[in-house]
């Protein structure tokens, strides 16, 4: 009985994190380049507010 | 010999799929360099790190091919049950990141490193104490990352792990593994843009090894599955259970070790209430105090943000040991009905085997350029940390005029290069004495159980003593040293068990802080009391 329970239980562990893993891969890379986006330009902002060289090449 | 029956080959399309990965996470990597003018920019990433971009970074850094390899060889000897650690560690992230403990007062106080909090509260020679100590179990829990990598990407791809070239270079003749002269290739490419763009690079490449390294994982558990079928791997699991089955594992050469499948579903049958105790204990230590993790919460733009990297990130740690998991169960199963592991083959590297058999073209390739990025996210996450804590915390306190914020910078690269160093010889000669996991939890409690002890005394103990503090760093180490030492010199019968170790470390830490704190203000109230009266 509880080693049927416990192949239920980690069955639905492993399918949930292949399931998790691949809904993260999306979610997670679309808003993740949006937030590397706003970085970088915040980085950049930072050099023009504080009057320090900006980023090189620029 | 397995390899001579292998046909090695890469197909164009899977060196396509490499060379492309590489140059775009380097130039990647090197290009965020513009950006570094300070060291706060190069340690903690300006604190300008958003949710989702911590999510992936602090899910590609905590999985490297060292973590595939062992959750892999946890499968492979302990079935589903292999993966208990991983659902400690998500229910431990959940709970942290819902209530805020430690991560919270952490983030407020502004600090670079967890030791730095510590000269707060208990002044510089704890917090000097707390780096050393950090540094040592850090450093060398990191010692075997190279070594495992290598050997995962050697099988897989179905090369000789002990092949070796010649070459001449003014004359003098070299005989190179082909193990280190990759490893070291990686990780000059690793050390080029973590030394240029610090934490910067890190999230940025980072965020492409999330991506890279997460189709990896998701297409291998699916193919391996589909290959071996849901219900054959779980009868083959109970059947080699029940029957006793035994492999050989014959990777350390002139020895011979029996793996034999634990209780493939049930933890406590497969390892004990005292294992599963130690590793619920260490998975809360981990999550508050492993300084690589507690980087992102610190980078984080503010409190609630670092709390909702920890809960959206902790059902990934399930996946991070259940996953690859599942691929040392598929490796266990397929040798056993193969009649056994080949000669010099072990629990540890029988899964990249495995795989190399299951990958046509193309999928080989992504499961390569996947494990790169794994190995790649987590080496340089980690060498960041480490300098970071060795500048912080044990240079800075030591010099009596503050360096100038180029000097700094100088400083951290360096020591970056010179973990580095340390980690190509240390890393591809040291010899695993056990289990990697256990190596790796015993080194990580050298400094998990006292800068827990530490932490939570500091953050939630008014009574916490300095004395206290030095004796909990003290103690907490002698456990997991003495682990490392003894198990080096003595036969396996009468070697120390991991999880006895580790709850040494974390009693004598507990300990020490609690009887330390005492004594330690018994007697600064002697002091005052003798002050006032003279």
């Amino acid at each position: 009985m509880l080693d049927r329970f416990l192949i239920a239980f980690w069955t639905v562990m492993v399918f949930g994190s292949i399931a998790w893993y691949g809904y993260l891969l999306f979610h997670v890379g679309i808003k993740g380049g949006w937030d590397i986006a706003r970085m970088i330009r915040v980085l950049s902002g930072q050099g023009g507010e504080n009057q320090s060289p900006g980023p090189k090449g620029q | 010999m397995f390899f001579a029956a292998i046909d090695f080959t890469l197909a164009p399309i899977d060196w396509i799929i490499i060379v492309v990965y590489l140059i775009g996470c380097v130039a990647a990597g090197v290009w965020m360099r513009r950006y570094v003018r300070n060291v706060d920019d190069f340690a903690v990433a300006g604190r300008e790190m958003d949710l989702n971009l911590g999510v992936a970074s602090l899910a590609a850094t905590e999985v490297g091919i060292v973590t595939v390899m062992y959750t892999a060889e946890n499968g492979f000897k302990n079935g589903l049950a292999g993966a208990t650690p991983g659902l400690l560690a998500c229910i431990m992230m959940l709970i942290v990141g819902m209530t805020g403990f430690v991560i919270v007062p952490m983030r407020n106080a502004g600090v670079m490193t967890i030791p730095e909090l510590f000269e707060k509260r208990f002044g510089k020679h704890v917090r000097w104490l707390a780096g050393v100590v950090v540094i040592l179990g850090g450093v060398l829990n990191m010692g075997i990352f190279l070594r495992l990598g290598g050997d995962f990407l050697m099988f897989v791809a179905g090369l000789d792990p002990a092949a070796k070239f010649h070459i001449d270079l003014a004359g003098v003749s070299f005989n190179l593994g082909m193990i280190e002269a990759m490893m070291t290739g990686l990780l000059l490419l690793v050390l080029l843009y973590t030394v240029l763009g610090g934490m910067l690079s890190v999230l940025i490449t980072d965020y492409l090894q999330f991506l890279v390294m997460g189709a990896g994982l998701v297409v291998t558990s699916v193919l391996v599955i589909w290959n071996v079928g849901w219900s054959n791997l779980i009868d083959g699991l109970w059947q080699a259970h029940t029957s006793g089955v035994k492999l050989l594992d014959t990777s350390i050469p002139g020895t011979t070790t029996e793996v034999t499948m634990a209780h493939p579903f049930n933890p406590i049958a497969a390892f004990g209430w005292g294992w599963v105790t130690w590793q619920a204990m260490t998975s809360i230590a981990i999550v508050t105090t492993w300084q690589t993790t507690i980087a992102r919460v610190l980078a984080a733009r503010n409190a609630d943000t670092a709390k909702s990297i920890y809960r959206r990130t902790s059902f990934y740690y399930v996946g991070r040991f259940g996953l690859p998991g599942i691929w040392g169960i598929g490796a266990f199963l397929y040798f056993w009905h193969q009649g056994g592991l080949p000669e010099g083959m072990g629990s540890l590297t029988a899964m990249p085997a495995f795989l190399h058999t299951i990958l046509g073209p193309g999928l080989l390739g992504l499961v390569i350029a996947a494990m790169l990025a794994a190995e790649m996210s987590t080496d340089s996450g980690y060498l960041l940390t480490w300098a970071t804590v060795i500048y912080n915390d044990i240079i800075s306190p030591c010099l009596r005029k503050p360096l100038s914020p180029r000097a700094k910078l100088l400083t951290v690269r360096l020591m970056v290069l010179l973990i580095g160093v340390f980690l190509v010889f240390y890393g591809l000669w040291y010899q695993l004495p056990g289990a990697a996991w256990d190596y790796l939890a015993v080194t990580g409690n050298i400094y998990l159980a006292s800068l827990f002890t530490l932490l939570v005394a500091a953050l939630y103990w008014p009574g916490a003593h300095s004395w206290g503090a030095v004796a909990a760093i003290v103690l907490g180490a002698i456990g997991p040293v003495t682990f490392l030492i003894v198990n080096a010199i003595v036969e396996k019968q009468n070697q120390i068990s991991p999880e006895i170790a580790g709850w040494s470390a974390f009693g004598l830490a507990f300990a020490g802080m609690i009887v330390g704190s005492l004594v330690g203000r018994t007697v600064s109230k002697g002091r005052s009391a003798g002050t006032t009266t003279s």
